[in-house]
């Protein structure tokens, strides 16, 4: 289910649902969830099965049991769209939820900071951890590695007999590592890799190593 | 009656003309009150067999009519291309005028002005000349029933066109209630010929036996006879075994368009077009300016130009696509030239038939082949036109899509009573068989979005008042529903304007997509530098550098009718027997075949060219891998289906992956490791047993149902396109049906509209019937397997086929393994 990945002497879990646990921080990370997407779209009569949102809380319960983290923190998108009966949803599992939650906020959150904080959340723009930055939006920076989500990033494999597949995947390059999206109706970005980049693809509930370096 | 005829005779004197016996039976039929079908090609006088009467009618019906005009819109004509629309008007109202009956002629569709159309909605034409999309948006219009009380009938031209499309559909709804509401219709339909005659009649009419019994089809004698020229390169020995532009032959059509007045050149692709009409540019500078192109790309100003020019004989040549094929009359237009396999026997004559419109001389349509086996298919194609053998058009069945967005569309207007509407819908062909738990699902669809109300769901389309009245209250609703009703379904298209401002036309966004601010390409003949994309816009400005990126397009390939392949397939066996039984006796052959003679001994060196009992596969290692070719020739859609099937069975045996290609004459599975052919054989793979079932399972059936579901997607309101040249902002609202289609597969498997992307993948796109037969067949066949050294002439269009599909029994973690990054260079 998940695969190992070190950065700056740190570890971090990449699980199949496109979240990753960061051991020392005993934080998971999670990037463009984009809650209220299918509500949104049902207000304006496209009738997008509701039990796609369901599963999105179900594999936020899930994940937290699987990890027991002690901080989790959401790398921007974390609601698509204004507030919806989702976010009713949102509501009950923050307050069920113990662990500390921060949101760094992202270009869909339009959702006004004070509702967040008033359900105990932490809301900032970007996050300073020892050498690394958490942001939504890639961002350089001169000294600090970068973590982030926004792209969606998506990879395509070639193979022989003329093979290929397009996966989700989790992308480090130098200086950054970006997340996949994990809500279940988002689409992805393929990328272009270059020889030095590091990505794992989620394939089939696996994360697997497919670029050069590990 | 006679004296009404009489009056339409009289004026056909005062033109010179005599009608045809087509004509006057077609007349007299309208007058009886009869509905029907007529079978006329273009450019007969079809609208004069239709119009004429419905003027006589009011004629009849209003005695004073020359003192006294009685109000309301009699008649409504539906063509498929808004392109023809203008003929037809011109046409109809020259009658009118001359018989003083001060009837009027209106045109609507989506060119028309927002004024134009306020003004017919207070007040409509006597005639109204309209497409399918801008029907529906009449039914979305407040007081639609009041507003066509008074229609006496409705002639659906080119019915052949839309049969075997969505458009019919809509055509068939928009009947049922036209019938309903206009209590003295007549419905009549105009159709080029096809295979399915009285079944087109049928679908038109839908099933309720008053209209059937009371109805006539009348077939013009007037056939028009077609020669065949095939181009033929004069040495074979360099001329390619693969490829689809046919540039090869370029230097031989330039005696044709020399001799003749002006000459047509179809392409089969938008991007072939294009690459066309540079390249003939470019290597006879002097045909500039008399050479023009045209296609559904391309802006509609420049079209109209085209055809301008054409009537005015002011060009030599005009390299087009299909947006040629039908309506108006080019007098000027003496000869055509078909380039590439037009896969069905019904496209090419209509593409002859836009040459030489004078009574009793024949069409001439020269055949340019792209690649070297298509000399079979010119045989065949010959053939084919020699013993008058047509497709057929297949209705649609079923299409919940259409369904959905046609009750929306009756809400947005004045409402709807299930109950109501439900006994008219069950009358059209279409919905013949729908059962009252799809209905029922319909209805549950559009009002909560699922089958079950649910809690906290903020679903809203269609409401249902106390009283059961099914309607949409919400104005931007009703907006979002209108405007999606005529978006065209393709790709999404990008339009291309010029920095400057001025309109070139339209391109896939695939295409532009990979391209940066300054990087050019070619596009409606001209060069071109990007320098930015903006609100679905690209903005371009005229590149100084050639480029030689020309702009291509996705889909278009069309695959041989099953009457094609037939005798595609009795031509080839024709080459064995003579090889076999006549020694190397060519003399008897057509000069098609005789000119592949070289071609037709390497195949048999290398492998064998089959006779009519065999069934031939071959195998070859190369770089790319093992192929493995099977040739059915059965077209390429039967092909799509079986590859995939074999695929599926033969990966149930060990796992393995395959790529997957076909053309019109064969399919190829490639592995990135050895198969065991002798053990597919033993197996019995071909067998007809469990094929839905196999089918179904088989990887390719998704992919494939996963492209039909955008059509679905778009038609039932699923996505949203956005407005049109507005900067309102839609970006929260767009999806796309992939992502929908991944939705629903998840999460809602039992949803309609999802399993129908499955039943239009077997009943439209593998054609299941067509596929059994071809199995049936194969089994009734000797298998001849041959390993071979390298490719062979058969197999060399497949191998290059750059269009894959996939299949493996294996797991996506264990392929990907032996997969490699494709790393930007």
């Amino acid at each position: 289910m998940t695969a190992s990945l070190f950065i700056h002497d740190q570890e971090f879990k990449l699980h199949a649902s496109g979240a990753a646990y960061w051991v020392q921080q005993s934080m998971l990370l999670i990037a463009d969830v984009h809650f209220g997407k299918v509500t949104h779209f049902r207000k304006y009569g496209a009738a997008v099965p509701l039990k796609a949102s369901e599963e999105n809380f179900q594999k936020l319960r899930d994940i937290t049991e699987a990890f027991n983290p002690a901080t989790i923190c959401f790398l921007g998108d974390l609601f698509h769209s204004k507030k919806n009966n989702e976010w009713k949803n949102f509501e009950a599992w923050a307050r069920d939820t113990s662990t500390t939650v921060i949101l760094v906020s992202g270009n869909h959150d339009v959702i006004p900071p004070y509702l967040y904080e008033a359900l105990g959340l932490t809301v900032v723009d970007a996050l300073h951890i020892d050498s690394f930055l958490l942001t939504h939006h890639p961002t350089e920076h001169e000294t600090l590695f970068n973590i982030c989500g926004h792209i969606h990033p998506g990879i395509r494999l070639q193979g022989g007999g003329r093979q290929s597949v397009r996966l989700a995947c989790f992308y480090k390059r130098e200086g950054q590592f970006i997340l996949p999206a994990f809500g279940t109706f988002t689409g992805k970005h393929i990328m272009n890799p270059q020889q030095e980049d590091i990505i794992f693809a989620i394939a089939e509930g696996q994360v697997v190593c497919v670029s050069n370096n590990p | 009656m006679n004296e009404l005829i009489h009056i339409a005779e009289t004026w056909f004197q005062q033109q010179g003309w005599k009608p045809f016996p087509f004509q006057k039976k077609t007349w007299k039929a309208f007058l009886k009150g009869k509905h029907g079908l007529l079978n006329a090609p273009t450019g007969s006088g079809k609208t004069y067999s239709l119009w004429i009467p419905i003027v006589l009618q009011y004629i009849k019906d209003n005695p004073n009519y020359r003192t006294k005009k009685s109000p309301g819109i009699k008649a409504i004509w539906i063509t498929p291309l808004r392109a023809l629309s203008v003929e037809i008007q011109q046409a109809a109202q020259r009658f009118a005028d001359e018989l003083d009956t001060g009837l009027t002629v209106g045109i609507r569709t989506g060119d028309t002005p927002q004024s134009e159309r306020a003004k017919q909605k207070k007040n409509m034409p006597d005639l109204l000349i309209t497409t399918p999309e801008s029907l529906m948006l009449l039914l979305a219009s407040k007081g639609y029933a009041k507003t066509f009380a008074t229609l006496k009938a409705i002639v659906v031209d080119e019915w052949h066109e839309l049969l075997g499309s969505k458009r019919g559909v809509q055509m068939e709804l928009a009947l049922s209630r036209f019938k309903t509401v206009c209590p003295q219709l007549r419905i009549w339909g105009i159709s080029a010929t096809i295979g399915n005659l009285e079944e087109a009649q049928d679908v038109l009419l839908g099933m309720d036996h008053s209209f059937r019994e009371n109805a006539v089809l009348i077939k013009s004698k007037n056939k028009r006879k077609t020669i065949v020229k095939s181009i033929i390169p004069k040495k074979m020995e360099t001329f390619p075994w693969r490829g689809h532009l046919g540039l090869h032959l370029l230097d031989e059509i330039v005696p044709i368009l020399k001799k003749s007045k002006t000459t047509l050149i179809f392409t089969n692709t938008r991007g072939q077009c294009e690459i066309w009409f540079q390249k003939l540019l470019a290597r006879y500078p002097e045909l500039a300016g008399e050479i023009a192109m045209h296609h559904g790309s391309i802006s509609k100003d420049t079209r109209l130009w085209v055809e301008q020019a054409i009537r005015n004989e002011s060009l030599t040549a005009v390299v087009a696509t299909s947006s040629l094929d039908l309506g108006v009359d080019f007098a000027p237009v003496e000869t055509i030239i078909q380039i590439g396999g037009p896969k069905g026997i019904a496209k090419f004559l209509q593409r002859a038939g836009r040459s030489n419109h004078r009574p009793g001389e024949a069409s001439v349509i020269y055949f340019l082949p792209t690649h070297a086996l298509e000399l079979v298919e010119a045989s065949a194609l010959k053939r084919a036109v020699q013993e008058d053998v047509v497709e057929d058009r297949i209705p649609y069945l079923l299409s919940f899509d259409v369904l959905i967005q046609y009750l929306i569309t009756l809400a947005v207007s004045d409402g709807f009573f299930p109950k109501e509407i439900y006994k008219e819908i069950k009358t059209t062909f279409c919905f013949q068989g729908i059962t009252d738990e799809q209905w029922q699902w319909c209805l549950n669809f559009i009002t909560m979005g699922s089958q079950s109300l649910q809690a906290y769901d903020e679903y809203r389309k269609v409401t249902v008042s106390t009283h059961g009245l099914y309607k949409v209250e919400s104005r931007q609703i009703a907006m979002m529903h209108r405007l999606s009703i005529g978006t065209i379904v393709s790709d999404a298209m990008l339009l291309v304007k010029y920095v400057s401002g001025g309109f070139i036309g339209t391109i896939e966004e695939w295409f532009i997509g990979k391209m940066k601010p300054g990087d050019t390409f070619v596009f409606a003949g001209r060069t071109l530098e990007l320098v930015r994309l903006r609100n679905m816009q690209a903005q371009v400005r005229g590149a100084k550098k050639t480029s030689t990126n020309v702009v291509s397009f996705m889909g278009g390939r069309l695959p041989l009718s099953s009457q094609m392949s037939k005798i595609l397939r009795e031509e080839l066996n024709s080459v064995s027997i003579t090889t076999e039984n006549k020694g190397e006796d060519w003399s008897f052959k057509s000069q098609e075949l005789k000119a592949l003679q070289p071609i037709f001994e390497r195949q048999r060196r290398e492998s064998v060219v089959p006779a009519a009992d065999q069934f031939l596969i071959e195998s070859f290692k190369t770089r790319e891998g093992y192929h493995c070719i099977f040739y059915p020739f059965e077209g390429r859609f039967v092909h799509e289906a079986m590859s995939g099937l074999l695929a599926y069975r033969i990966s149930l045996l060990s796992p393995i992956t395959f790529s997957l290609a076909y053309n019109d004459y064969g399919f190829e599975l490639l592995s990135d490791r050895p198969l065991d052919i002798q053990q597919m054989i033993d197996n019995n793979l071909f067998a007809t047993d469990y094929l839905f079932e196999d089918l179904q399972k088989s990887l390719n059936a998704t992919e494939l149902a996963r492209r039909k579901f955008r059509d679905i997607a778009v038609i039932s309101g699923m996505v949203f396109q956005g407005y049109p040249n507005k900067a309102i902002k839609t970006k929260h609202l767009q999806s796309n049906a992939q992502l929908l289609f991944d939705v629903f597969r998840d999460y809602e498997p039992h949803n309609l509209l999802y399993l129908q992307a499955f039943r239009e993948t077997f009943e439209h796109q593998l054609e299941e019937g067509r596929l059994r037969q071809a199995l049936e067949r194969i089994n009734a066949q000797t298998i001849v397997w041959k390993p071979c050294q390298k490719p062979t002439p058969f197999s060399f269009p497949i191998i290059t086929d750059r269009l894959r599909e996939k299949l493996s029994s294996e797991k996506l973690a264990d392929r990907i393994k032996r997969m490699t990054l494709q790393l930007e260079k």
